[in-house]
């Protein structure tokens, strides 16, 4: 048995990932925003100790 | 009850033509849901200042009073999938995700007249017992649903919606920290609204998921799609009934395996803000750290999806080599990255974004695992039952970090090299999940369900 009569509509299918998939889209995007702060220091080479190490 | 015969079984059977592609969204829209329960520390400087409107009183509640609530919610979580595992087979996916959406809102509202009337117990009850039963129904609702309409790539289905559980997190944080900020006056922080509005949001956005699942109807299989023929052993057709399963070896080493990889990924969840910060002293500050925590949220989210796709590939057992042999090498070396050795931070930040894509990758293939063991007709209420070894690492690994770290500090260790020796462990705790890894072989012809009764 398998899909063969009334498919579903892909109208309906992609409401149905945009629905889920834009609130998910947000938090992401939050989140990289938020992300970005561990790559925007620019004091970090200044302020860097003089490391004995390489 | 006749007004809510609609959520019987028998009335979600798909109908021909239902695309199985509108599974996924109904289930991520449970796990985005509930996925907010990670997102509960937002709540906690505000649920201390709730009298003093902005500034702690004496009478205000405590940081370690708050701080059960979400610890109550996740053992509750642990407690009703293993309880509610095998009533959600009899009574189906939808159901269940309605009982579930039920009692999280519930747990809000609830929670909500706590604040109100600045009374614990009521969030205890409200968010951690009854919010946290609907955790528990919720996490594994879809699981067998879900790899009922996707034989074909069942890591990839479960993977979808346990990354949504991930991403919950991600929504409910900055939802709540902008409804907070909106409902905020002079006298009222607002957390009591907040509640009620995320109860309600929620409620709404779970029923999206409730009215869209289906259920495949006896027989159903994807479009041209033929079992191989040539099945791995380690890939069952039978099935196996949850009492039965709980008995075998199988059950427990992988009982072993989730948990030995959840309490490694949270040695490192758990400090990664202090730890960044104390093995770049100078170089990393607080708000660096933070953005440390986001990118391992992302990572967690996305080894989510990538691994448990991944084990549709290359089987469920070498993905846990993978996780178990790499994970080791890399919590070995993560220490020798930081200022005192490599003082290398790119480098701290990329091991330490695979090992919790790593961890995350665990959470999802765990059930594509548990199917290709014990089959899919009690694999939900399986499932339930193994998430106690979260509940337990939940425990376990926190306790092993701060107790370890504490040792090491007053035993004269600074505070970078004080990681070290708690990192080593949590390599240990992966070489034991490596060999419980190992171990684990196709379930025995005695613990089969007759075909009759499947």
């Amino acid at each position: 048995m398998s899909e063969n009569s009334s498919k579903s509509s892909p109208a309906l299918i992609l409401f149905a990932w945009l629905l889920v998939g834009l609130p998910l889209g947000w938090g992401v995007y939050n989140t990289l925003l938020s992300s970005m702060k561990l790559f925007q220091t620019p004091a970090a080479a200044a302020i860097r100790p003089a490391s004995p190490t390489k | 009850m006749p007004l809510l015969s609609f959520l019987d079984r028998e009335k979600s059977v798909a109908q021909p033509g239902f695309s199985r592609w509108l599974v996924p969204p109904a289930a991520l829209a449970i796990h985005l849901s509930i996925g907010q329960a990670y997102a509960f520390s937002v709540f906690k400087i505000p649920l201390t200042q709730l009298l003093g409107v902005g500034k702690p009183l004496p009478q205000d509640w405590k940081q370690t009073q708050i701080a059960w609530i979400f610890s109550l919610a996740i053992v509750i979580l642990g407690l009703s999938a293993a309880t509610f595992g095998k009533w959600l087979e009899a009574a189906g996916p939808r159901k269940a995700m309605f009982a579930s959406a039920v009692c999280f809102a519930a747990g809000f509202y609830i929670s909500c007249l706590g604040v109100l009337s600045h009374q614990l117990w009521l969030l205890y009850l409200g968010y951690g017992v009854v919010g946290g039963t609907g955790l528990g129904l919720g996490y594994i609702s879809p699981v067998s649903t879900l790899i009922k309409w996707f034989p074909d790539r069942p890591g990839l289905a479960t993977g979808m919606a346990i990354m949504g559980f991930g991403g919950g997190a991600m929504i409910g944080s900055p939802l709540a920290i902008k409804l907070m900020a909106y409902f905020r006056t002079p006298t009222d922080l607002g957390v009591g609204k907040t509640f009620l509005v995320m109860g309600t949001l929620y409620f709404v956005f779970m029923m999206f998921g409730v009215f869209t699942v289906r259920v495949p109807r006896e027989g159903w299989k994807p479009e041209g799609w033929t079992p191989p023929a040539n099945q791995s052993a380690m890939i069952t057709t039978r099935n196996v009934e949850v009492n039965a399963a709980f008995a075998t070896p199988q059950f427990w080493l992988l009982w072993v395996v989730l948990c030995t990889n959840v309490t490694a990924g949270i040695g490192i969840i758990e400090q990664a803000s202090p730890m960044i910060q104390e093995l770049f002293k100078g170089r990393i500050g607080p708000i660096a750290a933070g953005g440390f925590v986001g990118l391992l949220s992302l990572f967690n989210m996305g080894g989510r999806f990538f691994w448990s796709s991944v084990s549709d590939y290359i089987g469920r057992k070498p993905t846990y080599f993978i996780f178990f042999a790499l994970g080791a090498l890399l919590y070995f070396f993560l220490p020798q990255t930081g200022a005192n050795h490599l003082n290398n931070v790119k480098l701290f930040v990329a091991i330490a974004a695979v090992l919790l894509s790593m961890y995350g990758g665990g959470f999802a293939t765990i059930p594509a695992y548990l199917r290709d063991m014990f089959g899919t007709h009690h694999v939900s209420a399986i499932h339930g039952r193994l998430l106690t070894a979260w509940s337990t690492a939940g425990v376990l690994g926190p306790v092993l970090v701060n107790y370890m770290r504490e040792y090491q500090l007053q035993h004269g260790a600074d505070k970078a090299s004080a990681y070290q020796g708690v990192l080593h462990v949590m390599a240990g705790l992966l070489v034991a999940g490596f060999i419980a890894n190992l171990l684990v072989r196709p379930v025995a012809e005695k613990h089969w369900l007759a075909e009759r009764n499947v």
